[in-house]
């Protein structure tokens, strides 16, 4: 292993080691990536794993999702099968008031390409018998879908691996200097330098942040998720809640709380999401459960991602963002694009890190 | 044990999938789980943790005392929903259509 690289890539979950394969495509850099443990121990092994798209508000951030959520055919042609499963995606409402919010979410979304149905309680009923008849209908998009998250980390990392992209794990990154333009990177385990630097460090981005003399404004926020018992098929969709792996477990959870980095799983919020899990399928009060999980995600301030050039600090990018499932892809090509040709397909002008107030740089 | 021995019983995993994980960089029982699903079924590692640890340890020459226990998952034995479900709403689990729908007078952006 040499320790002189085009690109490193500070961080190897589903955003990180998405952009070293993207990148590693053209095959035109020395590319290293890495990460302070082992891939899938932190955010992206501890998801539910949609492919979300159709509730993503406002329009221009839903059609990133979409654009995305269009590209996964295409990836799992080449990287090979990831489970990534189109399955149309419902998210219940419980109020006839509702009716009208989803009216206008479907006016607004379509006006970028997304399709919504807004459904009755019989539309939604006949499509999905197991939901519960309390619900007073349902958004409706084929767009939205899930994703297996362990095989598609895995599978990032093979591919980029195969395309000569060196991985250090069990690495935490100590410190950042700049050096004669370039970056010196100490590692536990050794220096690297590099010409190009990229922050793919999900909730940890803020430490990693300052070695480089930035203040970068995100949080992290815990979600706790329970895992069914392997059950015969019994939702076809993925609803905003849960979802059916191909193994016939099913995923149910939607919590959030800003604990920091405690990764614990809760009894109150055990308990509250199995009540939802009743109340929007009540066939699930039979089944087990037989674990609960927890993740911290990482929500930049105002709730979009970061993506692009550090404008402090030449030759530095970021990509951080709660929705790296659905985005990572996407994030991939256009880093990719950043990073070789200093320009991208998309406009990523929503997506600069300067449009914070409180973003601060030391440098 | 041979490569072909299963070490988990509820996801069938055996010997070598184990090894060809710790190959590819793993380094714990919980990196192997994620890799392999191995400890992921409904015994919940109560069957395969001495005998992956046993296999981390020939692979990576540490002492048994150096080699990490799978982390333990609530509720540790298959707990019913029903049993689960509690009365009173929780102001950290939300309703995904609640929380995004536009509502009437937001602003248009």
């Amino acid at each position: 292993m040499t320790n002189k690289y085009d690109v490193v890539v500070i961080g190897s979950g589903v955003v990180g080691s998405s952009i070293a394969y993207h990148l590693s495509e053209k095959k035109d850099k020395e590319i290293l990536v890495l990460d302070q443990s082992y891939p899938l121990s932190g955010t992206s092994g501890s998801t539910q794993a949609w492919v979300w798209v159709h509730n993503k508000t406002p329009a221009w951030y839903g059609e990133l999702s979409m654009l995305s959520a269009e590209l996964y055919p295409f990836l799992e042609r080449k990287i090979g099968d990831v489970e990534y499963k189109r399955t149309g995606g419902i998210a219940p409402f419980f109020n006839e008031a509702d009716r009208e919010s989803a009216r206008r979410l479907a006016e607004k979304q379509a006006e970028v390409g997304i399709d919504i149905d807004v459904l009755t309680r019989e539309q939604v009923l006949e499509k999905e018998p197991a939901l519960s008849a309390n619900i007073a209908g349902a958004t409706f998009s084929k767009i939205d879908g899930n994703v297996n998250p362990f095989r598609l980390v895995e599978l990032y990392i093979k591919a980029a691996k195969k395309n000569h992209v060196q991985f250090s794990f069990y690495n935490p990154v100590m410190d950042i200097k700049r050096n004669n333009g370039m970056f010196e990177i100490t590692t536990e385990k050794d220096v690297f330098i590099a010409k190009q630097i990229v922050l793919a460090t999900g909730p940890w981005t803020r430490e990693v942040g300052k070695l480089l003399g930035v203040d970068i404004p995100v949080k992290q926020v815990r979600g706790q998720i329970l895992v069914t018992e392997p059950l015969a098929p019994l939702i076809k969709y993925t609803i905003a809640g849960m979802r059916q792996a191909d193994n016939g477990e099913i995923l149910i959870g939607y919590s959030k709380e800003e604990v920091g980095y405690d990764r614990r799983t809760t009894l109150d919020v055990i308990q509250d999401t199995a009540k939802m899990a009743v109340d929007y399928i009540p066939a699930l009060a039979k089944a087990n459960i037989v674990r609960c999980f927890a993740g911290v995600r990482v929500i930049p301030n105002d709730g979009y991602p970061i993506v692009g050039p550090i404008p402090t600090i030449d030759n530095a990018y970021i990509a951080v963002m709660h929705s790296g499932i659905t985005l990572s892809p996407l994030v991939g090509t256009l880093m990719t694009e950043l990073l070789t040709d200093g320009e991208t397909s998309i406009d990523l002008k929503n997506l600069q890190l300067d449009r914070f107030n409180e973003f601060k740089s030391f440098v | 044990m041979d490569d072909s021995t299963i070490i988990c019983k509820c996801e069938e995993i055996n010997v070598a999938e184990i090894e060809q994980a710790i190959q590819s960089g793993a380094h714990t029982f919980d990196d192997i789980k994620r890799l392999t699903r191995c400890g992921m079924g409904p015994c919940q590692a109560k069957v395969c943790s001495n005998l992956v640890r046993q296999v981390l340890r020939e692979s990576l020459h540490k002492p048994m005392g150096e080699i990490s226990l799978p982390r333990m998952r609530m509720p540790l034995k298959p707990t019913r929903i029903a049993a689960l479900a509690g009365q009173e709403d929780s102001s950290s689990v939300i309703s995904l259509f609640d929380e995004t729908a536009p509502k009437a007078g937001d602003e248009e952006s």
